[in-house]
C-alpha cells in the first residue's frame, strides 16, 4: 500500500463530500474522480500552467513592455491572452480524458444528471484553471516588475469570473469537439468569439485594477462578466444532454 | 463626385457576391441531382434482381 | 405548385429589385453632407436586416430542432446560417467601402463594426462545423447547440462592445427622436431595397432550403438502399 498525502485527501472532502445529497451525489463523484485522477499524477493541470507561462513569455517578447506604470494594460492584455489561449487546450480535458480513456460511454449510459455532470465537469476544469492562473499571475508580477499590494487583489474578481465563464464554454464546446472530425481545429474558432463579451470585459477591468482605478470604475464591465457566466453556464446546464446523447 | 468608384464597387460586390452564391446553390444542387439519377439506376438494378428471384 | 411558387418569387425579388435600384440611382436626392458614397446605405441597411434575420431563424430552428426533432428544422437552420452569412459578408465588406472616403479608414473599431464581424466570426465557426463535421443527427445536435448559444450571446456582446466603443452614425433613429434621413424620398428608397432583400433572402431562402430536403431524403434513401441491398445479398 502506498502512502497518500492527507493534505490532498482534505481537500477532496471538503470539495466534494462522500456522503451528499442525492440530487449532487453524481455531480460530487465525478468532481471527487476528476480531483484524485489529477492529484494521481493528471496532466491537465502542469499542462495548463506550463502553455500559460510559455503564453506570458512570448507576449513579454512580443510586446516588449517598457517598464513602469504604462505597463498596466500591457500585463492585463498578456494575462487574458495566456488564460485563453492556455485555457483552449487546457480546461477541455476533463472532458476530452473521458473520450481518451474510453469511460464516455460509460457516463452516458449512467442515470446520472447531464446537468450535474456538466456542472461537475465545469467546477474541475476550474480548480485546474485557478491552479494556472495563480501560477500565471505570480509570473506576470515577476515579468512586469508590478507590486504584490492591493492592485493585484483587486483584479481577482474579474479574474475568477473570467474563468469560470471560460470554463463553462470550454466544457461545453468540448462535448463538441471531442466528437468530431478535426475537433481541436473548431474549438477556438467556436470559443474566442463566443469569449469576446468576457473578453473585452476582463482586460477592462483587470487593466483598471492594475492601473490603481476605484472599484466603481470596474462595476460595468464586472456586470457583463457575470452575465456572461451566468449565460454560459444555465446553457451548458440545460443543453449538454443533447450534446451527450448518443445516436 | 470622385467617390463613383466607392459607389459603383459597392454594388457590384453585392450583385457580385449574390451571383456567385446562386451559382454555387446550383452547383450543389447539380450534385444533388446526379445523385439522384445514380439511386435510381441502384433502385432498378435491385428490382430487376428481386424480379429474376422470384421469377426463377 | 413550388415551382410556380419559387418562380413567382424570383419574379417578385427581380422586380422589387430593379426598383431599389432605379430609386437609389435616379430618383432618390444626393445627401448633402456625405455626397454620393451615402448612396451606398440603400443596400448596406438592407443586408444587415438579412443577415440578423438569418442569424435569429438559426436559433429558432435549434430549438425547434432540439425540442421536437426533425431534419427539416435542421435543414432550415443550415440554409438560413448559410445566407445569413453571405449578407454578413457584404455588410462588412459595404461598410468598409463607405468607411473609406467618409471616415478616412479601411476599418475602425467601432461598436457595430466589431459587433458585426464578431457575428461574423461566430457563424463562421458555425458553418466550419458543419462543413468539417459531416451530415449526421449528431452533429446536427451540435450546430443547433451552437446556433442557441451564439443567438444568446449576441446581447452581451452587443453591451460589451458598445461599453468598449462606438463612432457609428445613428442614421434611424437619433437621440433627439428623428432620423437621419431628412428626405422623405429616403425613406421611400430605404423602404423599396428593403422589400427588394427581404424578397431576395425569401427566395433564396427558398431554394436552399429545397436544395437541403432533397439532399436529406436523398441521405435517407441511399441508407434504406444500403440496407435492402445488404438484405438481398443474405438471401
Amino acid at each position: 500500500m502506498r502512502a497518500r498525502p492527507i493534505a490532498p485527501i482534505i481537500f477532496l472532502r471538503i470539495l466534494a463530500p462522500e456522503r451528499a445529497d442525492p440530487p449532487m451525489a453524481g455531480f460530487a463523484a465525478v468532481l471527487r474522480k476528476d480531483l484524485t485522477l489529477e492529484l494521481r499524477g493528471g496532466e491537465s493541470t502542469l499542462a495548463l500552467v506550463a502553455l500559460s507561462i510559455l503564453i506570458l513569455i512570448v507576449m513579454v517578447f512580443a510586446l516588449d513592455p517598457a517598464g513602469g506604470a504604462a505597463d498596466a494594460p500591457i500585463a492585463a492584455g498578456a494575462l487574458w491572452v495566456a488564460m485563453i489561449f492556455a485555457g483552449m487546450a487546457g480546461a477541455a480535458r476533463t472532458v476530452l480524458a473521458e473520450r481518451d480513456n474510453g469511460c464516455i460511454r460509460a457516463l452516458y449510459l449512467s442515470p446520472l444528471d447531464r446537468g450535474a455532470l456538466f456542472l461537475a465537469k465545469l467546477a474541475a476544469a476550474s480548480i485546474f484553471m485557478i491552479v494556472a492562473e495563480a501560477a500565471v499571475v505570480l509570473m506576470l508580477v515577476l515579468f512586469f516588475n508590478l507590486d504584490f499590494d492591493l492592485r493585484l487583489a483587486r483584479m481577482l474578481p474579474a479574474l475568477a469570473l473570467g474563468l469560470i465563464g471560460f470554463a463553462a464554454l470550454a466544457t461545453l464546446l468540448a462535448a463538441i469537439s471531442g466528437r468530431v472530425h478535426a475537433g481541436d481545429l473548431l474549438m477556438p474558432l467556436l470559443a474566442v468569439p463566443m469569449y469576446v463579451p468576457a473578453l473585452i470585459a476582463g482586460v477592462k477591468a483587470s487593466a483598471a485594477a492594475l492601473g490603481g482605478a476605484p472599484w466603481s470604475a470596474m462595476g460595468q464591465w464586472l456586470r457583463i462578466m457575470i452575465a456572461f457566466d451566468v449565460l454560459f453556464v444555465a446553457a451548458g446546464f440545460i443543453l449538454f444532454e443533447h450534446l451527450l446523447d448518443e445516436d | 463626385m470622385d467617390n463613383l468608384g466607392y459607389l459603383g464597387a459597392a454594388y457590384a460586390i453585392i450583385f457580385g457576391v449574390i451571383f456567385l452564391y446562386v451559382i454555387f446553390i446550383q452547383r450543389r444542387q447539380a450534385k444533388l441531382d446526379e445523385r439522384m439519377r445514380a439511386l435510381e439506376a441502384r433502385l432498378a438494378e435491385v428490382r430487376d434482381d428481386l424480379r429474376r428471384r422470384s421469377a426463377g | 405548385m413550388a415551382n410556380t411558387f419559387t418562380r413567382t418569387l424570383a419574379a417578385l425579388t427581380g422586380l422589387l429589385m430593379f426598383a431599389a435600384i432605379y430609386m437609389t440611382f435616379v430618383f432618390v436626392p444626393t445627401e448633402a453632407e456625405q455626397g454620393i458614397v451615402q448612396r451606398i446605405f440603400y443596400f448596406h441597411v438592407p443586408c444587415a436586416w438579412v443577415a440578423f434575420a438569418a442569424f435569429g431563424i438559426v436559433a429558432i430552428s435549434g430549438i425547434f430542432y432540439l425540442w421536437l426533432g426533425g431534419q427539416i428544422w435542421d435543414d432550415l437552420g443550415y440554409a438560413c446560417a448559410e445566407i445569413g452569412m453571405v449578407f454578413c459578408t457584404l455588410v462588412l465588406v459595404t461598410g468598409s467601402i463607405w468607411a473609406r472616403p467618409i471616415w478616412g479608414v479601411w476599418w475602425t473599431w467601432d461598436s457595430r463594426l466589431t459587433t458585426t464581424l464578431i457575428l461574423w466570426l461566430l457563424y463562421g465557426g458555425y458553418l466550419m462545423l458543419r462543413a468539417m463535421a459531416g451530415d449526421s443527427p449528431q452533429v446536427a445536435r451540435f450546430a443547433a447547440v451552437i446556433g442557441i448559444v451564439a443567438a444568446a450571446d449576441v446581447p452581451v456582446i452587443v453591451v460589451s462592445v458598445r461599453l468598449w466603443r462606438t463612432i457609428h452614425p445613428a442614421v434611424l433613429i437619433t437621440k433627439q427622436g428623428e432620423h437621419g434621413l431628412t428626405d422623405p424620398r429616403m425613406v421611400a428608397t430605404l423602404l423599396v431595397a428593403l422589400a427588394a432583400f427581404t424578397a431576395l433572402f425569401a427566395w433564396l431562402l427558398l431554394i436552399r432550403f429545397a436544395s437541403l430536403r432533397t439532399r436529406s431524403r436523398l441521405a435517407a434513401l441511399e441508407r434504406e438502399l444500403n440496407l435492402a441491398e445488404a438484405a438481398a445479398g443474405d438471401l
